[in-house]
């Protein structure tokens, strides 16, 4: 990993990640990046960092990143305000001091040449290849301004920015191209990725060149029933022409800036890169959100020589994501279906992990594993919208269950993202399970405490005795298991996450396997 | 299908109590060579069925000088973990089946991955 090439630096930034990721993010930053000063609002986290901007590009449970450019209280503008003295409070509230822009833009400029040229290969669609993919791009009409103004919303998946047919496209707008970016299009040219241009290419432009600009601006709360993003967006941009003399490029710009403004906050930001960051450039078809399937595995707390399973692997996502952080891991990838089969091989294959990451096709309601075999399950459990009813997730649940506690060895880690109505399912089940195996045990929870078996055994080895008690237990043979009445579990809770996948809330949930 | 995913395998017919080692049945084999990683390997071994691995070897023909018994000290032995690298990782099973021990039921691998469902009646 390269060092810090900012010279001991402190860069803010923030970075947005969807609802419910934040606290994963804050974790991320503070653990890989050692940044500081860090602190989340809804949506995202503000933080100071020496580290190379690069490295910054590699944050897995962020959604886009931001050279932070100023955040100040909310504007508070009524109704009843005069609507030319709102705008003149709005501008010279959010304009301020206009030497904290010009500085904000030097210190982009030198980010954008620090930054390594970041080609992505486009995220396909399923089923389309790699080449198709880069056509349709480049055929897009180039007039997605519009689009922009969703820009800082969770789903912000399908943002794109107006794509650049080609860079000598570029070179025509843009005489004055200076000698390095000249490379730099043509590495773009020869490199046979997708080509994604990046934003540092028209920021060479020689210093008496004016900036070209474009705002992004969301508005929520009480000013959005005084002024449309689009008036917001109107103010500033006349405001910046006019102190700093930057042009305004709907179609093309150099830099964007963003602009958040609601109830509680209003913060300011210029993209690093064009491409959200949860765009893996090593999946090529896509599953669950990237973002997620990181977090995912970053709770399951997965080490050297751990066996990990997701017996419902579908495109193989949370396991890709797992496996580009642990090398010396074993990845366990099994679903039912052909299909998801196929495309999961070739994500692996894409990825360059065939080596830790095995598939076989397989039932998870009959995991092919003998019992205690893994350390850690992990499963995005399908919601039953793609698979429509099929499958009937809520009355399989506990036979699912069963299995994956079966096959996952003592002191095992379990997560799995599940919906809603299967999250309350399965916390129903466990309860009772629970309250049986306690009432049972008679004097355990008369401790008023929790009812729960002894503290888990590290995650690792099982122990020849261990393996026999589990062995000989009632939980064993799961065809008896799908009545909620006869329903054991060693699972022991550990926390709870609910996070955004769009239009719908997922919850994670955490539990370690303990002794019954 | 690689031995090390083999070595995992067990076949849950109805009423079987030893369904491991799965039996293999080639009728295509590829070796790739795959890029070495010792550290992957010394963790892996004491995941591993040693007797399951060397009888899948000895099945597939590419048994050759691994050592039946898993030798001590293994974490310095480069060359005993190249051997185990090999064939945990290099040597696929392409087309060909897996046969419980017990019940005789196959599993046909087709273009290298296992297929271990089983039929309603057989759960």
């Amino acid at each position: 990993m390269a060092e810090s090439k900012n010279d001991g630096n402190l860069i803010r930034y923030y970075c947005t990640a969807g609802k419910g990721m934040e606290l994963f993010l804050l974790e991320e930053l503070k653990k890989n990046l050692a940044a500081e000063d860090v602190y989340q609002i809804p949506g995202k986290v503000i933080f100071s960092s020496t580290a190379d901007v690069n490295r910054l590009c590699q944050l897995k449970a962020a959604e886009r990143i931001f050279l932070f450019l100023k955040q100040d209280h909310p504007v508070s503008i009524t109704a009843k305000t005069n609507p030319a003295k709102a705008a003149s409070a709005l501008q010279s509230r959010l304009l301020g001091d206009i030497e904290q822009w010009t500085s904000a833009v030097r210190t982009w400029t030198r980010l954008q040449r620090e930054m390594v040229y970041r080609s992505y290969p486009v995220t396909l669609s399923k089923g389309s290849t790699r080449e198709d993919s880069v056509v349709q791009k480049r055929n897009e009409p180039s007039g997605t301004g519009k689009k922009r103004k969703r820009d800082d919303d969770v789903d912000e998946e399908k943002w794109t920015f107006p794509p650049q047919e080609n860079t000598s496209g570029i070179r025509n707008r843009h005489n004055t191209l200076t000698d390095q970016s000249k490379d730099d299009a043509k590495k773009a040219n020869t490199s046979g990725e997708a080509s994604q241009i990046p934003m540092r290419l028209s920021t060479t432009q020689l210093p008496s060149a004016p900036i070209s600009f474009r705002i992004n601006c969301k508005c929520s709360g009480s000013l959005s029933r005084c002024f449309t993003p689009q008036e917001v967006s109107k103010v500033i941009g006349v405001g910046l022409s006019r102190h700093l003399g930057w042009k305004t490029d709907l179609k093309n710009p150099q830099l964007e800036v963003n602009i958040h403004l609601s109830d509680d906050h209003c913060l300011m930001g210029i993209p690093l890169s064009r491409l959200p960051l949860a765009n893996r450039c090593y999946i090529k078809n896509t599953g669950l959100r990237s973002t997620i399937a990181w977090a995912i595995a970053s709770l399951a707390q997965i080490q050297p020589g751990f066996c990990v399973l997701d017996p419902m692997c579908g495109v193989g996502t949370i396991l890709i994501e797992a496996a580009q952080e642990h090398t010396d891991a074993l990845f366990l990838g099994m679903d039912i279906d052909d299909g998801q089969i196929q495309r999961a091989n070739e994500n692996i294959e894409f990825a360059e992990v065939e080596n830790r990451i095995h598939l076989t096709k397989a039932s998870s309601m009959m995991i092919p594993l003998s019992d205690g075999r893994v350390d850690v399950i992990v499963c995005d459990l399908p919601f039953g919208r793609k698979f429509g009813n099929k499958v009937d997730m809520a009355a399989k649940l506990p036979l699912i269950l069963t299995e994956m506690e079966r096959v996952l060895c003592v002191g095992g880690t379990l997560v799995l993202l599940l919906s809603p109505q299967l999250s309350c399912l399965l916390k129903k089940l466990l309860e009772k399970s629970h309250t049986e195996t306690s009432s049972n045990n008679d004097s355990k929870s008369q401790a008023g405490l929790q009812s729960y078996p002894p503290p888990p055994l590290p995650a690792g080895r099982v122990t020849l005795k261990i393996d026999q008690e589990i062995h000989s237990s009632p939980i064993q043979d799961p065809g008896r298991q799908t009545d909620l009445h006869t329903f054991h579990s060693s699972l022991k809770h550990q926390e709870s996450f609910r996070v955004s996948l769009g239009l719908i809330d997922g919850i994670i949930h955490k539990y370690v396997k303990t002794i019954i | 299908m690689k031995l090390l995913t083999h070595n995992m395998l067990t076949s849950h017919v109805k009423g079987v109590t030893q369904g491991y080692p799965l039996l293999i049945k080639a009728t295509e084999v590829k070796v790739n060579e795959v890029e070495f990683n010792p550290e992957f390997v010394v963790k892996m071994i004491p995941k591993l069925e040693w007797s399951a691995l060397v009888q899948a070897a000895e099945e597939l023909g590419q048994k050759q000088d691994l050592p039946e018994q898993l030798v001590a000290d293994y974490g310095k032995d480069e060359a005993f973990l190249k051997k185990v690298h090999r064939i945990l990782l290099e040597v696929e099973v392409m087309e060909g089946s897996l046969k419980c021990p017990e019940s005789g039921r196959e599993f046909p691998i087709t273009r290298g991955i296992p297929n271990m469902l089983l039929n309603e009646d057989e759960v």
